[in-house]
């Protein structure tokens, strides 16, 4: 009996039918799941991992203090950083430059965690196509630039966004208050 | 004299009138299979060219044409040259015989004139299947000139594969041969008139629905097409046989792949679906407007021949490419055996019920 309706199957193509059947009902509801990209783009997730970029005070200071950390931090060597003290102001230091070589960048974002003072930032550009590799080699200017286009509403220094609270002094509500 | 200039003036214009019929239906060929297999796979197909991307073909048609020809070194440059015509005539050249609408003669300046079949020779199908062979040598000749692997193996594919399944095209038909007694498709086609049960398909007492569907899938399978693709086969051969191809030669093959489709889906519905017999007698115009007849036969014919074009852009979405050995076995192990019962079984049914 199973031998014939195998038979059965075979000779009325029931397989073929089958898929023939899941075709057509995707033609006759069809439902695009692409998109045509120039023109329409997707919404990125709210934790997309995009372009690199370095970020500034909204006193136009860049927020970098050259500390190598992202360097360090970074699994594929992408970032190089040459630090150097503020002129004039001994102890405090800042990037002299800093490259990144995006051919490399695997967009793991170890930088931004690494960085103590969220110097860097993931943007939401993904578009970073180009004729000459040469081009993704980007420089401290570069770096700016992509972060005041992508970031226009720079965060205020620390000490400013809470006035009355020492920088390296911050209470934490956990630990038991300073009996003084 | 002037007769028979009057008489060529006429067939050439005829011929025109059928060639670009037929270059038209392959643009919108290239266009709806495109669209057709994007659909199918929850795509959109080409969107960019025009409005939803319809202007596609023209598009690529002028890509074509201003396309760097090249010659690959080492290639026999005369049948290089030579095969993508070889394969792109026979392919047109089988619409000589095809009827496109009802066997009307109507008198132009006192010449009798078919409208709609150029030449309705004896031997109709005969004459296609002929010049359908002439267009393997087209393929091998094309594949063995380039001078590679790829071009090389497919060409020999093709080969085997093409006189494998035109063995059983020809003996799948030989069963309406045998019910319509006669070559002529004007003829076979006026042999299914009247009502549906009257087309070869369900021809009772004797049904043609086994030589119908292995005819379909020898068709399939002669023009090259998915599931059948093996000498284009694009993952294992590049492109198959015409890999070294490029520009206007690459758009003759494609033509001629495209042009041999309408053709295989002309002489499926020619001869199992009726050609342009409505399915029920009331569906034509009759009557009063019986002189505009030949308006719903050349409608019906279309609505077969496109039936047939979509079912092959549907096989091609569902069913992955069959492997060579399988292919082989399948053509001769179950499809000519299946042909030659259908002989056997409608000989003797013809013989016993004549028509």
């Amino acid at each position: 009996m199973t031998t014939f309706k195998a038979w059965l199957k075979t000779i009325t193509f029931y397989e073929i039918l089958i898929g023939m059947r899941a075709t057509l009902m995707h033609l006759l509801h069809y439902k695009p799941i692409t998109l045509q990209y120039p023109h329409e783009k997707r919404t990125l997730p709210g934790n997309y991992r995009g372009m690199l970029a370095l970020l500034r005070y909204d006193d136009g200071v860049e927020k970098c203090v050259g500390c190598d950390l992202c360097e360090a931090a970074c699994p594929s060597r992408v970032i190089r950083v040459v630090s150097s003290e503020v002129p004039g102001e001994p102890t405090k230091r800042y990037a002299k430059e800093y490259y990144m070589d995006m051919t490399r960048c695997l967009f793991c974002g170890l930088c931004v965690q690494a960085c103590p003072v969220d110097a860097l930032g993931m943007t939401r550009e993904y578009e970073w196509a180009v004729y000459d590799k040469r081009q993704l080699q980007l420089n401290k200017p570069q770096l700016l630039a992509i972060g005041d286009r992508s970031f226009p509403v720079r965060e205020k220094r620390l000490e400013m966004q809470h006035p009355n609270v020492a920088f390296f002094n911050v209470a934490y509500k956990n630990l038991p208050q300073k009996v003084s | 004299m002037a007769e028979l200039g009057l008489k060529a003036a006429l067939s050439v214009a005829q011929i025109a009138a059928v060639m670009a019929a037929v270059m038209l239906t392959v643009m919108i060929l290239t266009l709806a299979e495109r669209k057709v297999l994007g659909w199918m796979q929850d795509r959109m197909g080409p969107m960019e060219v025009g409005p939803y991307g319809i202007l596609q073909p023209i598009a690529d048609g002028l890509k074509l044409f201003f396309k760097e020809d090249i010659v690959p070194t080492g290639a026999n440059k005369f049948l290089f040259s030579l095969a993508p015509i070889l394969a792109l005539v026979p392919a047109l050249i089988g619409f000589a015989v095809i009827p496109f609408g009802p066997n009307e003669t109507v008198e132009i300046f006192g010449i009798p004139f078919k409208p709609f079949v150029i030449s309705d020779i004896n031997i109709g199908i005969l004459y296609i299947l002929a010049f359908t062979s002439i267009g393997a040598y087209g393929i091998i000749l094309g594949g063995w000139a380039s001078n590679s692997k790829y071009s090389l193996l497919g060409g020999l594919r093709s080969a085997a594969q093409v006189i494998s399944y035109e063995l059983n095209v020809g003996l799948a038909i030989v069963g309406v041969l045998l019910l319509a007694g006669s070559l002529s498709l004007v003829k076979i086609t006026e042999a299914q008139s009247g009502w549906f049960w009257n087309w070869f398909v369900i021809a009772l007492p004797f049904p043609q629905i086994f030589a119908f569907v292995v005819y379909v899938i020898s068709s399939v399978a002669e023009t090259n097409r998915l599931p059948f693709d093996l000498p284009e086969a694009e993952s294992e051969l590049v492109a198959g046989f015409f890999t070294e191809y490029s520009g206007m030669r690459f758009a003759f093959f494609f033509i001629a792949e495209y042009a041999n489709m309408i053709l295989v889906s002309c002489i499926a519905a020619i001869l199992f679906l009726g050609g342009w017999n409505a399915p029920a007698p009331f569906l034509q115009f009759h009557g009063s407007l019986a002189n505009l007849a030949w308006l719903s036969g050349i409608f019906w014919f279309t609505v077969k021949v496109y039936f047939f074009l979509f079912l092959f852009f549907w096989l091609r979405a569902t069913l992955p490419r069959l492997r060579y050995d399988q292919l082989m076995r399948f053509g001769w192990k179950v499809m000519l055996p299946i042909a030659l019962g259908n002989i056997v079984v409608t000989a003797i049914a013809a013989y016993f019920f004549p028509r």
